[in-house]
């Protein structure tokens, strides 16, 4: 057990500088948006905002527009952005296809020549993803706390914490979702950019499977194989309670995939 | 207890077979030369005995423990080199150490680490660097001390002097043999004949991942001919009441003059003794067969008749 906290603690270091730099970057952007958002909201644009945006816009966005159109929506923008779940997914696959990338370098042989059970190498992966996924949560809603506490005009309500918490957490079971595939993916593989790319780009497709999904009644039939559609912020934002169905399935797919490069790692060939 | 031992080993991948009915044994305290070509199947067989390939067919053990189903307690008593070093550039020689060290669950003891560095001129100052500045040989010699730390009992080393300056070579004939000395042994493929002849005590020959040869140097040596020059006191054609000598079987004149005979002999010298006993023989030259004759000879006609001396 002291050999897999070693390996830990050493992957750990190994990805601290980028994790470090992805989680303030991360941070700073919610704080950026809370002080964009500041501005709106003393210039009153959000009225103005509101009434420019077109109808088809409004049919599409439903009542949520109302809410999203708030110092409060756009606080809350920094959980779904495309950017920000972009980098924590990417930062997900990355996490994931660790073995891979140690297979390519060669220094899965030095680790495995010693007396270590392969298991413990996805169970590092396992947990270094869901540490640092969990940390750059954790900066990002350190960074929210900050730039309300810095920005935020007087009277203006708050996004709840139990909001935060909640967009938070569903974003969060997204990217565990996408390094529990991305590891199954890593496990079969010699080279990361073969395993981060074929995950990477089956999140893409994920994605645009549940953006048509949500555009196009008829796509709506498989759109529900996307995990995308199990990340509704715009519910949250109304006020919807987190769907633990919603958690459930993320997690399900999560620890599949953790579970599928638990058994594809233990019988493969590490060449490569 | 055979530190190795492996019993018709095979390794495909489709239909390329990279290791067949591969069986060898290396005894306790030997060094074990593992020759072949490139592609012959050497790191395979050096893989599937560390776990990390899985083979088609046949077992293999290391100090009696399955090498795949009991492989953790396999590999506890082991030391590797791998014929490259897979390490991050951004990491230290020390970290390296350090974390293969305790990865290992073996301790180090910190004299040892030192008495290697010394002896393969490998100063604290350098470990204190990052690897992106380390040359080839200064990488190979950090995988030699990362294999030889925990003092291991038996040590599987894939190229070691690969990169290694003609000083540095010599360090490390020298540790082999320090180790062998204290029992440990050692299983090393090699492509240098020089280092095979001078270091083991046997060499197993692998040709399309096939053993064609397992024998011990001399042994191997002895395959090949030797060449004999025979000098006589005077012209033979000057001494008529000797009859000529029936070379024995295994025989044969390459050359010769009035004075001189070369000869090729396989086989014991003895029967060529005798059947030259009654000529008036002043002087004998033994050139003894290389080992790279017989190795090269093995490589290129891929041999076949199994040597299977005991260790």
């Amino acid at each position: 057990m002291r050999r897999a906290a070693l390996l830990f603690a050493y992957s750990l270091k190994r990805v601290r500088a980028l994790a470090l730099v992805t989680g303030l970057l991360l941070a700073a952007l919610q704080m950026v948006l809370i002080f964009v958002a500041g501005s709106i909201q003393k210039s009153g644009g959000f009225d103005q905002l509101s009434a420019l945006l077109p109808p088809f816009a409004r049919a599409l966005l439903g009542p949520s527009v109302a809410t999203f159109m708030s110092f409060s929506g756009i606080v809350c923008l920094g959980y779904f952005e495309l950017a920000v779940m972009g980098a924590l997914i990417a930062m997900a696959i990355t996490l994931g296809t660790t073995p891979a990338s140690e297979i390519e370098s060669g220094f899965m042989d030095l680790i495995l020549a010693r007396p270590l059970p392969r298991h413990w190498i996805i169970t590092r992966t396992a947990v270094l993803t869901l540490f640092v996924t969990g940390a750059l949560l954790a900066l990002m809603v350190a960074g929210t706390g900050a730039g309300l506490r810095l920005f935020a005009p007087k009277n203006v309500p708050w996004p709840s914490p139990k909001l935060i918490a909640s967009l938070a957490i569903n974003l969060g079971m997204l990217a565990l979702c996408w390094g529990g595939l991305a590891s199954a993916i890593g496990a079969r593989s010699s080279r990361r950019s073969v395993a981060g790319g074929t995950a990477g780009l089956l999140a893409f497709a994920a994605f645009l499977m549940d953006y048509v999904g949500r555009l196009w009644q008829p796509a709506e039939s498989i759109a529900w194989l996307s995990p995308f559609r199990y990340y509704n912020p715009f519910d949250l934002i109304m006020g919807n309670p987190l769907p633990l169905q919603d958690l459930v399935v993320l997690g399900a797919i999560s620890a599949a995939g953790f579970g599928a490069a638990y058994f594809l790692f233990a019988r493969r060939d590490i060449a490569r | 207890m055979a530190p190795i031992s492996i019993r018709g080993l095979t390794k495909r991948y489709g239909h390329i077979v990279a290791v067949n009915d591969l069986s060898l044994e290396v005894a306790p305290g030997e060094i074990l030369g593992f020759l072949g070509l490139n592609g012959a199947g050497k790191t395979t067989t050096i893989r599937i005995l560390l776990d990390l390939l899985r083979p088609s067919g046949g077992s293999a053990a290391i100090l009696g423990h399955d090498c795949q189903s009991d492989g953790l307690r396999a590999r506890v008593n082991v030391g590797y080199l791998p014929g490259e070093m897979g390490i991050y550039s951004d990491m230290t020689g020390r970290e390296v150490l350090d974390l293969l060290a305790k990865l290992n669950d073996q301790l180090v003891d910190d004299k040892r680490r030192r008495e290697l560095q010394e002896r393969l001129e490998f100063p604290d100052s350098d470990l204190r660097r990052r690897l992106r500045e380390y040359s080839t040989g200064m990488k190979r010699k950090l995988g030699i001390i990362q294999a030889f730390q925990s003092d291991p009992l038996l040590l599987i080393l894939d190229e070691p002097t690969e990169g290694l300056d003609p000083l540095m070579q010599e360090s490390f004939y020298q540790l082999l043999v320090d180790v062998k000395s204290r029992g440990r042994t050692v299983f090393m493929s090699s492509h240098v004949l020089s280092e095979v002849e001078r270091v083991c005590d046997r060499i197993a020959l692998v040709r399309k991942g096939e053993l064609v040869l397992l024998a011990g140097i001399e042994e191997t040596r002895n395959l090949a001919a030797r060449q004999v020059r025979i000098l006589f006191a005077e012209e033979l054609t000057s001494i008529s009441e000797i009859p000529t000598p029936v070379l024995p079987p295994g025989t044969d004149i390459l050359d010769s003059g009035p004075r001189w005979w070369n000869l090729k002999v396989e086989g014991p010298l003895g029967p060529l003794l005798r059947a030259i006993a009654a000529l008036p023989v002043q002087d004998l030259e033994i050139t003894e067969a290389k080992l790279e004759d017989v190795v090269l000879k093995y490589y290129r006609e891929g041999g076949s008749g199994r040597k299977r001396p005991t260790p």
